[in-house]
């Protein structure tokens, strides 16, 4: 199955950030409704199950 | 064609009423309120045009697709489950830090400040921690968290923890079942988890988290040191120990706040990089995300610095680490340094004054669509509105000067040019104030917009100095302090700034409703209208009392037994609170806290305790008709009163007719207003003076409807004043019953100014005449208005400007009225979004229109 550390949306986080853990990224995807666009941040792993969003890089 | 006034004559002159601007003219009176929103930039226009509003009618969200998330729920689960054998406070500390750090965050187009509490813009958290009944309303509605089976084993899980069932256990099952009725009293804040607090702000933007962070750390270092002290004296050094907790939990709490706004500056710099096309907006963002990265961290340098840094602090106050209503700050004392540096000095963040207003409009569009999980009860009783947000503005300075400055004024300007309903403003009226602001709060107020809602500032201070005196550690608020206030929600003042503020509604809030305890007066406790079980203590039926003075005496026992189960509920949730409800990071932001090594819920410096009467008038309009017509002029007697009554007045037609008539408040009726007067003073006041609160002061009555005249209307039973059982209660706290004040605006004044003494606050409504205050002479008037009203020291004041043509053309046609803002009782609603019942109480309000006589007694002088 594929993985988020595969997926365009997946942004590793920085080694200088607070919240810095080894693998961990931040899933940012685009949403779109009726009131407008808005993006999404979500902390995952490299080795995190791939969502439906999945976007191979 | 508008209409215009008719002229008056005054004093040998007659005086035309030509409107200020002569355009208006040409608007029909009936779509006013469509003309008059300008938002000042492209930006906030398509800002409002997109706002996802959260607001709510009859208790339903007006908007599609809101509803709860689960994320803050399944969070809020994990943390607790992984935090066990941890001390309390510790795990507190490390749930925030769990939803801060996992949860997801938000970044919508076009936005300059920052960010959200739930997992989309659409949602709103709920909070299992508090009340598990709220939780299971909304899995059983329309809005419940999905998926709904992981909620409902969430809700399950906290049963046993959760502040409800914690304090449940402390009542008897007859008490609570009275209280949970919602018919002589509020039910408790265990049962529903509503809640408010006023944020030291000040210390976040003025110090930076990092720095709190280190005063902490030197606090934990000393008191380990001062625990390893020889000889060993258990008595005094064991006290150490709780303080270390405290402080190391503010550790926590800081840093996962520092990180979270950190990946905020993440997700813009992502967003810039990755998926914008726009140069312009491109560039913006990554100013965001060097401002998110800075604050609030660090001390903030500019205005676009101070409004982020609020906002994280606000989101974090009121919508994380606990829920909390309000939007409670002095806004512009809060951020006129950074007002100063960024416009006068232009030494950060360089703008202009028209930039700030940008802002500000902003700020009130991300207010408007801030979700509050707040149960089905409270969102009915907020109808045509989101939740009670509400800044403060005006007043004075600690050294008596006028607190009023250009910060202010662009918060007025803002306010008037978005108009939204929320947030709500609350003006410190000061013989002071300089007119330019003056002239902006009366430009809101004409407009419709039904805020600023006007406090005496002088009421305020000495209010503070008052409560002060009860201080259980002697640090209550000094003479200088006590100018350092701002409304907690609707109506009562409270300190801000970075000490001595309020934490939680325990202390301060919730209702008590005196049309409904006269009626259960009148039936030996029992309440047939509603209820239909015993909701007090056996008193006597009416006709076993032979005198006035027993019926009140029925009364006084009936609402003191009230009193005490009431702010017993909010101290025994207020000591659960403090075993369990912990808020860390409130704690880390609030100078008393860090330097005492307290706990924000449990530290007390300044007392605050008020509960809200609310159906006043009727109840006391009523004891009026029925001392004059039974006890007094004996033309009936109290069984033939009862029959009435228990038949809703149908075939007594004549007596309700008597019963209608006789003398009502608002009206400067010597007969009405000392019997009213007493009532307010002696038994509602004097009786919650008695009772002494968690903080060790006076309870006192703060009388304010909100929505729920109309909820508690309904559910109270027909009344000597002459009102039907069902119909709506009276709408303010001393305002009088629609329509029965008939001798104009200052006689109002005049009856309400004779309230003084055992009281907090209460709310009066005012509808103004729109033609009038559109004049020429508009303005003059409302500020000689205000003048007598401050010096007749009277509590507060706010207005309705909106004529009954307009409200009647938007219950035909809504769809073409979204802009028509009304005032309820210390809220402002959208019209269209209250339903009729609610609708139709603002309509019955008497248009009060200013003749010679009020003109006279204003000592106001006309020109033409």
């Amino acid at each position: 199955m594929a993985t988020c550390g595969e997926c365009t949306f997946f942004f590793r986080v920085p080694e200088n950030a607070d919240d810095f853990e080894p693998d961990k990224g931040d899933c940012v995807t685009e949403k779109r409704d009726e009131k407008g666009t808005y993006w999404l941040s979500r902390p995952v792993f490299v080795s995190t199950d791939s969502c439906t969003q999945f976007q191979k890089k | 064609m508008a209409t215009m006034a008719p002229a008056v004559e005054y004093k040998g002159k007659v005086i035309d009423f030509p409107f200020e601007n002569p355009e208006e003219e040409k608007i029909p009176d009936d779509e006013l309120h469509e003309h008059l929103a300008k938002p000042s930039t492209e930006r906030t226009k398509r800002l409002k045009a997109r706002c996802r509003w959260k607001h709510a009618s009859a208790g339903e969200f007006v908007e599609h697709g809101v509803r709860a998330g689960i994320e803050r729920m399944r969070l809020v689960t994990e943390a607790h489950k992984a935090s066990r054998g941890k001390p309390e406070v510790t795990r507190r500390a490390l749930i925030l830090e769990r939803c801060l750090n996992k949860g997801t965050i938000c970044l919508q187009t076009d936005e300059k400040i920052i960010g959200y509490h739930a997992e989309d813009p659409n949602y709103f958290p709920l909070y299992p921690e508090l009340s598990y009944m709220n939780v299971k309303d909304y899995l059983m509605s329309d809005y419940s968290p999905q998926p709904e089976a992981e909620a409902e084993a969430i809700n399950d899980y906290w049963k046993p923890y959760s502040l409800q069932a914690k304090c449940e256990q402390y009542f008897d099952p007859i008490d609570l079942t009275r209280m949970y009725q919602v018919s002589t009293m509020e039910a408790p804040t265990f049962a529903h988890g509503y809640n408010s607090i006023i944020p030291p702000y000040e210390t976040v933007l003025e110090d930076g988290l990092l720095k709190r962070i280190k005063m902490a750390e030197e606090h934990i270092k000393e008191a380990k040191a001062e625990l390893a002290k020889e000889p060993w004296d258990g008595s005094k050094q064991l006290s150490w120990i709780p303080k270390i907790d405290n402080w190391q939990a503010m550790v926590i709490a800081d840093k996962a706040v520092i990180a979270w706004a950190r990946r905020y500056a993440r997700l813009c710099k992502i967003v810039a990089e990755n998926f914008e096309s726009d140069p312009d907006r491109k560039k913006e963002l990554m100013e965001m995300a060097e401002i998110s990265n800075r604050v609030p961290a660090e001390p903030c340098k500019g205005l676009k610095d101070a409004f982020q840094a609020k906002w994280y602090t606000f989101l974090v106050c009121h919508g994380i680490e606990r829920y909390a209503s309000g939007f409670a700050h002095k806004e512009d004392k809060v951020l006129y340094p950074y007002y100063k540096a960024s416009v006068i000095d232009k030494t950060f963040q360089p703008m202009t004054h028209a930039d700030v207003v940008e802002y500000v409009e902003m700020e009130r569009l991300k207010i408007s669509e801030h979700g509050a999980g707040k149960s089905r009860g409270y969102r009915e009783i907020f109808p045509g509105s989101n939740d009670l947000f509400i800044l403060t503005l005006g007043g004075t300075n600690r050294d008596g000067s006028d607190g009023c400055n250009d910060m202010t004024d662009a918060i007025l300007e803002g306010a008037r040019n978005i108009r939204t309903t929320e947030p709500s403003i609350v003006f410190r009226y000061s013989k002071k104030n300089r007119p330019q602001t003056l002239r902006k709060v009366f430009n809101c107020v004409r407009d419709g917009l039904g805020y600023p809602s006007i406090k005496n500032d002088d009421v305020g201070i000495e209010q503070m100095k008052y409560y002060s005196k009860f201080s259980m550690n002697n640090n209550g608020a000094t003479d200088e302090e006590a100018h350092d206030w701002c409304n907690v929600l609707c109506m009562s003042p409270g300190l801000c700034g970075r000490r001595k503020s309020q934490k939680t509604r325990s202390e301060g809030g919730s209702a008590i409703f005196p049309a409904k305890i006269l009626e259960i007066t009148l039936n030996n406790g029992y309440d047939w209208a509603y209820s239909d079980m015993q909701l007090g203590p056996e008193t006597g039926n009416a006709e076993d009392f032979k005198t006035y003075d027993d019926l009140l005496e029925a009364f006084r026992k009936q609402y003191s037994y009230v009193m005490s189960l009431v702010v017993r509920a909010k101290d025994v949730g207020r000591h659960i609170e403090t075993q369990y409800l912990q808020i860390p990071f409130v704690s880390s932001i609030d100078d008393g806290c860090m330097e005492l090594g307290e706990e924000a819920t449990h530290l007390s410096e300044q007392p605050n305790g008020w509960h809200n009467p609310i159906t006043t008038i009727v109840a006391a309009n009523s004891l009026v008709a029925m001392k004059k017509l039974i006890y007094d002029e004996k033309k009936y007697t109290m069984k033939q009163l009862m029959d009435a009554l228990k038949a809703n007045w149908e075939g007594h037609e004549e007596m309700r007719k008597d019963f209608k008539n006789a003398p009502k408040w608002g009206n400067d009726d010597d007969y009405a207003d000392t019997i009213i007067q007493s009532f307010y003073e002696d038994i509602l006041g004097g009786e919650m003076a008695k009772v002494t609160n968690y903080s060790g002061g006076p309870v006192l009555p703060v009388g304010q409807a909100v929505a729920l005249y109309m909820e508690v209307g309904s559910r109270t039973g027909p009344t000597p004043d002459g009102r039907y059982g069902g119909e709506a209660a009276d709408d303010g706290g001393i305002s009088p019953y629609f329509g029965t004040d008939t001798k104009g605006p200052t006689a109002v004044l005049k009856s309400v100014s004779k309230v003084q003494k055992n009281q907090k606050a209460n709310l009066l409504n005012q509808r103004l005449a729109v033609p009038m205050m559109r004049s020429v002479h508009g303005f003059d008037i409302w500020h000689a208005y205000m003048d007598t009203w401050h010096d007749l020291n009277v509590d507060h004041v706010q207005f309705n400007c909106v004529s009954t043509d307009e409200m009647r053309a938007a219950q035909r046609e809504p769809e073409k009225h979204r802009d028509l803002i009304v005032r309820i009782a210390g809220f402002s609603a959208r019209f269209v979004d209250i339903p009729t019942y609610g609708q139709n109480t603002i309509i019955a309000r008497n248009e009060q229109n200013f003749g010679p006589q009020d003109f006279e007694f204003m000592n106001l002088e006309l020109g033409q």
